[in-house]
């Protein structure tokens, strides 16, 4: 019975024009937003490779330097365009692509392709996760909403009662039936995605386990809908009345609860401003250690404590630079206050995101963007952990320069020079993003959540077979 | 084959149908006639089991329909006033489907057989129903009555909008299936096809069946008479 009705409802939905036009429509609209973004990729991928390597020319061909002004001229940490964020690209487009690497500052990422756009950029962009994420569960309600009702207004109700019909097995055909286009169109995509970007060379990180994974948080997503767009059709009386309630579970799902939930969780958990935390900053880094500021009261302190520990009299008999091991302590403890602040801001943002899973209840959206992003590692969490390599890089690099400085001048000698070619003994920055596995354990609320949504909808969807 | 006992539908204080004791047998054409309302409908929807009884108790094929809901469809084919068939589906395709649901697995021969029996033309066997007529749609559905070899059938009105032609057809159908031993049960307004068709006939007044008649004993006219008599009606004069 399930496979009859299959074959029946499928032959029913490829006849009619409505259905054809929104598959040819859908797929179109996927072939243009997956060759937009292949293009973007190639061309961000390239310019992310040619930024690295002339920044790392120009950071080794700096001559003959002190290490401080070295650190003071900085360098940059790009980040880079995962394959993954060519289905989904996520917060991206908003995060800001590079960080400025310097002394006793940690800089936020910038450069961000939105900063770059123009007010066009509002109305939104064509992307593989836009289909994804909105047009294809529209697409499902397209198909779906009278899947149920028709039976009702054309009056075979009847018969297929008198047929001593089971009615979860005739809905289970329906239902299979109306997965089964999105199912091949989701395959289909991911399976061009996979191919597109596995033969691009330098893919990165790109794994086939991470894509699988991803397609089948989408799939999990579509069923979720599928389930909904029959419970409704089934609830319901008229066709009309089912599509209007499946557009408005639409609505709140995709639309309302996403905006809901970012205007609660900003109310709940806020970021300071950003004059506010550069201020609470610049009021912590003045509580210690300046390693400029000779005269500093920590200043004397540590010159007292390294005397007293080396048994000398003056900073001139230590073994090393004082100034560069001021230098060193006054980057320790600025690193510390942004790693208390920066850690302020994580809290924010992990409680933020606690609110977002409390309102997945609301809607199968957030727990899929959120899984999807993370997957494609085009999330705040990645880009946080971007940043905090970045920072980690940046203290390495600072130590690094400043021990060389202490190591190989005399106290009081600013004029003393590093080598040309010392500034290529820094390890360039490599940043290895989470695995897959990690991915998955920061998101297993949003996986029970999805797995909650599917059992749930699937057991609402057996139980109203129960009623029809 | 059907059997009701005191079988009585409520609802609130009206009684649609009330303790219809009914009796047809295999190879027996049972017309149930009566005005709008007289509870025909209601007497066919308890024995499909579609609403349950207020009291009494329906059986087809010695199974009480209420405790085998499922089992007792298995002997039984419907045909309503308006058949409804899947108009985008042919008819080849909608007899597959609903004797697929019905647990028989025919191929595409057996199929086209039961549709030649059931009179339809061979043209249109592959046709999409969205362009026939209510009388071959009912040929369907009878095609779907054989295809399931059913033992009961039950009819709602079927040969309500059909034109002369097509309502005598369908009868030569019943007739059909009657030598085959199935037992039919016809609500119906249409006197001339009750006398034609049916075996038996019972008139119905306001959910009560108030005669019984053996069809081969009374000519139309008497039929006619019986009818209005029942009815309460004045005779008719022109």
């Amino acid at each position: 019975m399930i496979s009859k009705t299959f074959f029946k409802e499928t032959k029913e939905l490829l006849r009619e024009g409505r259905v054809r036009i929104s598959i040819v429509i859908v797929l179109l609209l996927l072939g243009i937003a997956v060759w937009i973004s292949a293009k973007q990729y190639e061309n961000t991928n390239d310019r992310y490779a040619a930024a690295k390597t002339t920044e790392r020319a120009v950071w080794d061909g700096q001559g003959a330097e002190n290490p401080h002004s070295a650190a003071h001229f900085g360098t940059y940490a790009f980040k880079p365009k995962y394959p993954l964020s060519l289905v989904d690209q996520g917060v991206d487009k908003y995060a800001g692509t590079s960080i400025f690497l310097e002394a006793h500052n940690r800089n936020d990422a910038q450069f961000s392709a939105a900063a770059d756009q123009t007010g066009l950029a509002r109305f939104g962009d064509l992307t593989p996760d836009f289909i994804l994420l909105f047009i294809i569960p529209l697409l499902i309600i397209l198909l779906g909403y009278n899947s149920l009702t028709k039976e009702r207004e054309m009056g075979t109700l009847a018969l297929l009662k008198s047929q001593g019909i089971s009615f979860w097995k005739m809905i289970l055909g329906k239902w299979t039936a109306l997965f089964m286009p999105i199912l091949i169109i989701t395959v289909v995509l991911f399976l061009i995605a996979g191919m597109v970007l596995s033969s691009l060379e330098d893919y990165g990180v790109f794994s086939w386990s991470a894509l699988l994974v991803m397609c089948l948080i989408y799939i999990v997503y579509y069923a979720v809908f599928t389930n909904l767009v029959l419970i409704i059709s089934a609830l319901t009386q008229k066709s009309g009345v089912s599509l209007v309630i499946s557009l408005s579970v639409w609505i709140i799902a995709c639309l309302a609860t996403p905006k809901m939930a970012t205007n609660i969780a900003n109310k709940q958990h806020p970021y300071p401003t950003a004059q506010e935390f550069a201020v609470d900053i610049a009021k912590d880094k003045e509580k210690g250690l300046d390693g400029h500021n000779h005269w500093s009261e920590e200043s004397k302190k540590l010159e007292q404590d390294v005397l007293a520990e080396y048994g000398v009299d003056s900073l001139s008999q230590l073994p090393f630079n004082f100034d560069g091991y001021r230098m060193q302590k006054g980057e320790e403890h600025a690193a510390e206050v942004y790693f208390k602040h920066y850690k302020l801001l994580k809290d924010q943002y992990e409680k933020q995101t606690n609110v977002y899973q409390s309102l997945a209840v609301l809607s199968p959206y957030l727990p899929t963007r959120f899984m999807s992003m993370a997957v494609a590692h085009t999330d705040y969490g990645a880009h946080w952990d971007f940043s905090d390599s970045a920072e980690n890089y940046r203290v390495a690099a600072q130590k690094f320069l400043n021990d060389h400085f202490a190591e190989n001048s005399s106290y009081g000698d600013w004029e003393w020079q590093a080598d040309a070619d010392f500034w290529q003994e820094l390890p360039p920055f490599e940043y290895e993003p989470r695995t897959l596995q990690s991915t998955l354990q920061t998101h297993q609320g949003n996986l029970g959540i999805m797995g909650g949504w599917l059992l749930l909808s699937f057991g609402g969807l057996f139980l109203t077979s129960k009623r029809f | 084959m059907i059997i009701t006992n005191n079988l009585t539908k409520m609802y609130g204080d009206f009684t649609a149908l009330d303790k219809l004791e009914l009796s047809v047998k295999k190879g027996d054409i049972y017309c149930l006639l009566g005005a709008n309302g007289a509870g025909k409908t209601t007497a066919i929807n308890l024995l499909l089991g579609f609403i349950a009884p207020s009291s009494g108790s329906a059986f087809i094929n010695q199974l009480n329909v209420q405790e085998n809901p499922l089992e007792t469809k298995r002997f039984l084919a419907y045909i309503p006033e308006n058949l409804m068939l899947y108009p985008s589906l042919s008819a080849v395709e909608n007899l597959d489907y609903f004797s697929g649901i019905g647990g028989k697995s025919l191929n595409k021969s057996q199929l086209e057989g039961f549709l030649e029996e059931a009179g339809l033309q061979s043209e249109a066997f592959h046709k999409r129903i969205e362009s026939f007529s209510k009388g071959m749609r009912q040929k369907v559905g009878i095609a779907i009555a054989l295809a399931k070899d059913a033992k009961v059938l039950l009819l709602d009105e079927p040969t309500s909008g059909l034109d002369p032609k097509a309502s005598n057809e369908f009868g030569l159908l019943l007739h059909k299936l009657r030598s085959k031993g199935v037992a039919t049960l016809m609500a119906t307004h249409d006197l001339f096809r009750a006398k034609e068709v049916g075996t038996h006939i019972g008139i119905m007044n306001n959910g009560v069946l108030k005669q019984e008649l053996v069809a081969s004993d009374i000519s139309l006219a008497a039929l006619e008479q019986a009818y209005l008599n029942t009815m309460n009606y004045k005779e008719a004069t022109l």
